[in-house]
């Protein structure tokens, strides 16, 4: 009786998980703080590009099952728009660089300024349009 | 990079049959709540040992999937990474041996809720695509290093 709940429980659990993941996947989140992080760290602000106003850095693991996908999206974002650049950074064996962004899931994207300030970040894969539409104000040309 | 220990490499698979395998384990691990049967829980645990620690190409869901299911489905380009299937099957390897020992000693309560956990794992994987060990490996790793270290 005991193992019939529990199978009830567990199918009521994954019917919750799905829909909150359903509605934060690929969500565009805005950073509050504007000021750029002093503590940003080195292996990630060794990424950044002082020529190119936005650098999508993508946090990636050897056991991410999306990660493939979010990297074809954001190179081909990284494509069409001008001054976007993507690279991708493997955190497996740096979890202290994952823990100082507070980031706990892969994939996660970080876009950051050359001098490192987080514009957004996005958790799971993004959706292309809404991330250019909230990259848009720190760009510098039309969207081609 | 994760350390070259690791036994064999597998090769990008067609992301179909994980799901296809995914519902099975589900549908096992559900028998295994309804009878509390260790038996069956031993011989899903020693599944997920082998396809994460030797080779996934054990799976003998795999193989039903290549001979009877993917024939009749459109062919995809689409292909996954081994490795974070393979990181799964050890999660999930973990809670299976709780809940083996936990029905074997008597512990019900320990094999229910074991068990229950790698449902929802497999559920997730089957019912959504959901790797929730994947996504939650660097969680694992901050909180509990020692279940995610790299195989």
């Amino acid at each position: 009786m005991t193992g019939a709940w529990a199978l009830l429980g567990a199918v009521a659990v994954v019917a919750v998980i799905a829909l909150v993941l359903r509605a934060r996947d690929g969500r565009v989140r805005v950073a509050e703080r504007a000021e750029a992080r002093v503590s940003l760290p080195g292996p990630v602000r060794d990424l950044l590009d002082a020529g190119t106003p936005v650098t999508l850095v993508q946090l990636s693991t050897a056991f991410c099952a999306n990660c493939r996908q979010t990297r074809v999206v954001l190179e081909d974002l990284a494509r069409r728009v001008e001054g976007v650049r993507h690279v991708e950074l493997d955190v497996t064996d740096l979890p202290e660089v994952a823990a100082d962004l507070g980031v706990l899931r892969a994939p996660t994207t970080l876009a950051l300024t050359p001098s490192g300030v987080e514009l957004v970040r996005v958790g799971g894969v993004p959706k292309p349009d809404a991330l250019i539409a909230a990259l848009r104000p720190h760009l510098p040309g039309p969207i081609g | 990079m994760p350390n070259e220990a690791t036994a064999t490499k597998d090769a990008p698979v067609d992301p179909r049959g994980p799901r296809f395998s995914a519902w099975i384990t589900s549908a096992i691990l559900a028998v295994v709540l309804l009878t509390g049967s260790w038996r069956l829980l031993a011989a899903q645990t020693l599944l997920f040992a082998m396809c994460a620690f030797i080779s996934l190409k054990l799976n003998p869901w795999g193989h039903v999937y290549r001979f009877a299911v993917q024939p009749r489905l459109a062919p995809t380009t689409e292909r996954e990474e081994a490795a974070p299937l393979r990181f799964a099957q050890g999660v999930g390897f973990v809670f299976a041996l709780t809940g083996t020992i936990g029905y074997a000693t008597g512990v019900t309560a320990l094999g229910v809720v074991a068990t229950s956990a790698a449902l929802v794992a497999a559920l997730l994987n089957a019912a959504v695509g959901l790797c929730l060990g994947c996504e939650m490996f660097l969680l694992l790793r901050r909180y509990a290093p020692a279940l995610a270290r790299p195989q």
